[in-house]
């Protein structure tokens, strides 16, 4: 899969990418729940490690968050099977929004 | 469903199964965590694999760690042990469970598997713990060597204002559970196991060792004592081989739960070149924590005197503190 292409491809699939980076932003925010984050601009080039410094624990909230917020459209286990903590929190956060809005494009639920 | 009331005790609880649910007569793997300075994140990655694979899995924080709720004390081997029967009831998990620990988990899970046989299905055990004697105060001498290392003046300033902060938080937590709760009287109080209860275990192990870990021995002796006892040992590895060698367990727990029936060879570990993994002497050796903190100031003095050299305004001892603390937490 390379939603990315997809995405930048399709005007209409970008608006939903601007959609679930804003949810997880507000996820992200509420996970981490610090003063440093409230005022951060988060963009899909955000690193979990080096920009918002996220603990392995907030991911796994942060993971289940996404699961209860999307259910079975988005397959999170599937996304996670072949990471390792290190591989995840070296992620930016437009890795895991493409994700899920390729996720969420694919199960028809873009509107 | 994030917490379940568990003897008395609210536990941060992480159920992972595939996508369109498990199916019927698959296998319930239940992971635990290492003690103090760890949670339950580090095997919910090895937990998505095993879901992803068709099981049915649950991971937990065990009391004081991680998102669980922290007792100031009922830390001993008696009352995690009752915390698990407790997680089980409280998700409706009746049948037997594959239980899978690292490090103090996997002597949990060992224990576990000694006293309700009927509630375990098959044993995972990574780096446990497992002596015949002297159990209790060979893990509460790396709580101890954990406890001196962050608690050195110069650790706390680097984690107050150094350290990334998912280190600082990850081991100011420790430290307050150290200092705040009976864990280190509690653990120092753990049974060594019995060789007539390992005898009659009547369930499959799966036991895995870094060659390089200063417990490997431990390993070898339990796969001499439990019948059934498939032991793998990974050269080049040491009691942190979840984390080295990720990618193998992932497929060594997926063979185990539910490939072993039709494929009995277990899966060969290819190393990928470079990495080689160590303990560190003290580690092995188990000095004193005076040492460990003499080492500590050691390098960092020299460290310290290098940067000088170089007149570099960098920050080269930060490193440092974080091998001390990460290498304490050794032997659980």
């Amino acid at each position: 899969m390379t939603p990315q292409e997809t995405l930048q491809a399709d005007p209409e699939l970008s608006a939903l990418e601007a959609r679930v980076l804003d949810e997880v932003a507000a996820m992200l925010r509420e996970v981490i729940g610090e003063e440093y984050v409230a005022n951060m601009e988060i963009t899909m080039d955000t690193s979990f490690a080096e920009d918002l410094e996220l603990e392995s624990i907030e991911f796994v909230t942060l993971s289940a968050q996404m699961r209860d917020r999307y259910g079975e459209s988005v397959d999170f286990v599937g996304f996670l099977a072949e990471l390792d903590v290190d591989r995840v929190i070296a992620m930016r956060v437009g890795d895991v929004v493409r994700f899920i809005a390729a996720s969420l494009a694919e199960a028809g639920q873009a509107h | 469903m994030a917490d379940v009331i568990a003897n008395g005790v609210r536990l941060h609880v992480q159920r992972l199964t595939p996508r369109g649910g498990p199916r019927p007569g698959a296998p319930v793997v239940v992971m635990i965590h290492g003690m103090v300075m760890d949670n339950l994140a580090s095997v919910f990655f090895l937990a998505n694999g095993l879901a992803d694979a068709g099981c049915d899995v649950i991971c937990y924080d065990l009391r004081g760690h991680g998102r669980s709720e922290r007792t100031p004390s009922g830390y001993g081997m008696a009352n995690a042990m009752a915390d698990l029967t407790g997680l089980l009831d409280g998700l409706g998990v009746t049948g037997p469970v594959h239980l899978v620990g690292n490090s103090f988990g996997a002597t949990l899970a060992l224990a576990y598997g000694c006293a309700y046989p009927e509630r375990v299905a098959s044993l995972g055990l990574i780096e446990g713990p497992f002596l015949l004697s002297g159990l209790g105060e060979e893990m509460s001498r790396s709580i101890q060597a954990t406890r001196e290392a962050v608690s050195d003046d110069e650790v706390r300033e680097w984690l107050e204002h150094s350290a990334a902060r998912g280190v600082a938080r990850m081991a100011k937590a420790a430290l307050s559970l150290m200092e705040q709760t009976t864990i280190a009287e509690d653990i120092r109080a753990t049974p060594s196991f019995r060789a007539e209860r390992l005898a009659a275990l009547g369930r499959p192990v799966l036991a895995v060792y870094g060659g390089n870990s200063e417990i490997v021995d431990q390993g070898r002796e339990l796969a001499r004592l439990v019948p059934d006892t498939t032991l793998v040992v990974l050269e080049h590895h040491t009691h942190s081989v979840l984390r080295e060698a990720a990618e193998y367990l992932r497929d060594l727990l997926r063979w185990w739960m539910v490939l072993r029936d039709t494929e009995p060879e277990v899966p060969v570990y290819h190393r990928l070149p470079g990495r080689h993994f160590e303990t560190a002497d003290w580690v092995r050796e188990r000095r004193p924590p005076d040492d460990i903190l003499a080492q500590n100031a050691a390098r960092r003095a020299r460290l310290a005197a290098e940067a000088r050299a170089a007149e570099a305004g960098g920050s080269p001892p930060v490193a440092e503190p974080a091998g001390a603390v990460s290498g304490a937490s050794g032997p659980l």
